[in-house]
């Protein structure tokens, strides 16, 4: 059965800093020994591994810079549901978009992206960014 | 096409738990958190965009555009050489699960598809059995100054940051389909590497593919690269191998490049047949209501047309009126080596020829400089425009594509200068 992290990940509230655990080791992928490793940027909370000899090269996690988005109705969902596949700097870097082009930017997701995001939340998302991200 | 999940107005209304009808949605959204919604987006005008510095696994601090999956732009002051650090050269992965450790025992590159014999190559396979190639060659995101579009467009919100020069060394391309025997009636080759996300199996949010046509001749200058600037690839940067097509955007270059198929068929995956599309019209540009009624022909991106840049006096000091200075930057183009670069004082008005620095190849940065002293107090807007071999210049009008790409418009640098400083 293929894995289909954002059926478990996105329970209300449940969100984690970087959407779900990440994938340590995958024999399909011949030589991956980790990828998908993100951790706390915050000074003291990050480590990087002294290069080892070997056959394995790693960089260790990449550091994770989180923002904040602002609160409103809605930010739990976006929060929960936006952050399965990608970071929520998705949403703040964009500049201020039209109406329209949030909602398009959300169905992309779910038609082109497959994301599993049921149509009602799917709206309160879009309303969301279009109240706090939006422009015209 | 109808869209079966699109909600009417009155649905939106009722979701939103307002009445009444014939309001302009806009005007219906909803001032909760106090801020008001911006009525304008104007063009990012800095030189590189605004997020913050960090410093990532094996690289300097650079600006932050996203942190997972990571997209990284180099700050300007590193185009100051020819060759841009590998530590400090720009980043950009498509989905989340991109590598942080790879083990080069087990890591195998697979050449497979409409070929006789499939090669299964280790790294040694790559760096001892076939001749080492080098090219110098620019590496810059389709989407580079996307920042830039009038009206903005969404997707990463490059500044110009989001290019680098490197010299690349490894196997050619095509000498790795030779040993492989390409059947008869293959038609491209499809690349596919290590940059994996969460989707769905078939979406382009599960992995991340590429392809060439196998008659395009972009193919015979492309290398397997395992080394950039005389040093590994950082993990960043596609540690162990990844695609070099030089000319081109760096779409194609594939990093953690894993599986190279030869097709029969053209590829129609997402990331090609979707995304990474141009308008098929000068330039590549057209217009937001062109784009929205479909009436314009998309094709997938290819060359880099010509840009140039300058990198020195960047605007942040003010320069003395008297003073001579070097103006300094680069230039490169996919289209042929740039031949030229002029200076404008005068906004465009009259240009004078800048001086070319050592040419490193067709595909590298060509740097240039030119002499320039400040005359009058106040504010001085210097430009600068390339001229390549095929005799493209560079226009002094931006384009717009609903991708956000291609752009490479006359760029310019608005310096102070003040009294005091006369010689």
């Amino acid at each position: 059965m293929t894995r289909r992290p954002w059926m478990i990940v996105p329970a209300l509230g449940a969100a984690t800093a970087f959407g779900g655990a990440p994938v340590a080791q995958r024999d399909s992928l011949p030589g991956l020994v980790s990828a998908g490793e993100y951790a706390d940027a915050r000074p003291g909370a990050f480590r990087r591994p002294l290069p080892q000899t070997g056959g394995v090269y790693s960089a260790g996690p990449f550091p994770l810079a989180t923002p904040g988005l602002a609160p409103s109705d809605g930010r739990e969902l976006v929060q929960s549901f936006c952050s399965t596949c990608h970071s929520l700097r998705y949403i703040t870097m964009q500049p201020p978009l039209p109406p329209a082009q949030w909602e398009a930017t959300v169905k992309k997701m779910i038609d082109v992206h497959g994301a599993e995001i049921p149509q009602p939340i799917a709206w309160r998302i879009i309303a969301y960014l279009q109240a706090n991200y939006g422009g015209r | 096409m109808k869209d079966p999940d699109h909600l009417s107005r009155r649905e939106w209304l009722k979701l939103l738990g307002v009445g009444g009808a014939g309001v302009a949605l806009g005007e219906l959204l909803p001032p909760e958190t106090g801020r008001p919604l911006p009525q304008r987006q104007a063009p990012n005008v800095a030189w590189n965009s605004s997020g913050p510095l960090v410093a990532y696994p094996q690289k300097l601090p650079l600006i932050v555009l996203t942190d997972r999956p990571v997209q990284l732009e180099t700050p300007r002051d590193y185009f100051a050489s020819p060759f841009t650090p590998n530590a400090a050269f720009f980043v950009r992965w498509h989905l989340d699960q991109h590598p942080n450790a790879i083990d080069l025992s087990r890591w195998r590159l697979e050449v497979g598809g409409q070929v006789r014999r499939v090669l299964s190559l280790s790294f040694d396979d790559l760096v001892s059995k076939y001749p080492a190639v080098t090219v110098a060659a620019v590496n810059q995101c389709s989407g580079n100054s996307r920042s830039r579009l009038q009206p903005r467009v969404p997707g990463g919100q490059w500044g110009n940051g989001a290019m680098g020069n490197a010299v690349w060394t490894g196997a050619r391309l095509s000498s790795l389909l030779e040993a492989a025997e390409v059947q008869p009636g293959a038609v491209a080759v499809q690349f596919e590497g290590l940059d994996r996300g969460r989707g769905p199996i078939g979406k382009g949010s599960h992995r991340f593919l590429k392809s060439l046509n196998l008659d395009e001749p972009a193919l015979h200058d492309s290398l397997v690269a395992y080394a950039m600037n005389g040093e590994p690839l950082p993990m960043l940067n596609g540690f162990p191998i990844r695609l070099v097509v030089p000319g081109w955007f760096a779409t194609y270059w594939v990093k953690a490049l894993t599986w190279i198929r030869v097709l029969d068929q053209p590829d129609d995956n997402f990331w090609m047949k979707s995304a990474y599309r141009i308008p098929d019209t000068p330039r590549g540009s057209t217009t937001p209501d062109s784009a929205r009624a479909g009436a314009v022909r998309m094709i997938p991106i290819h060359r880099m047309p010509v840009r140039s840049f300058l990198i020195s006096p960047d605007g942040n000091a003010k320069l003395p009126a008297g003073l001579p200075v070097t103006v300094r930057g680069i230039a490169f183009s996919g289209y042929g080596r740039v031949g030229k670069v002029e200076i404008s004082e005068d906004d465009g008005h009259s240009w004078r020829d800048a001086e070319l620095g050592t040419d490193h190849g067709p595909y590298a940065f060509r740097t240039w400089e030119a002499a320039w002293t400040p005359r009058e107090t106040g504010v001085a807007t210097l430009a600068v425009r390339a001229t390549d071999e095929g005799g493209n210049m560079q226009p002094d009008e931006g384009v717009w594509n609903p991708g956000g790409y291609l752009w490479n418009r006359i760029e310019r640098q608005s310096i102070v200068v003040g009294g005091g400083g006369r010689l």
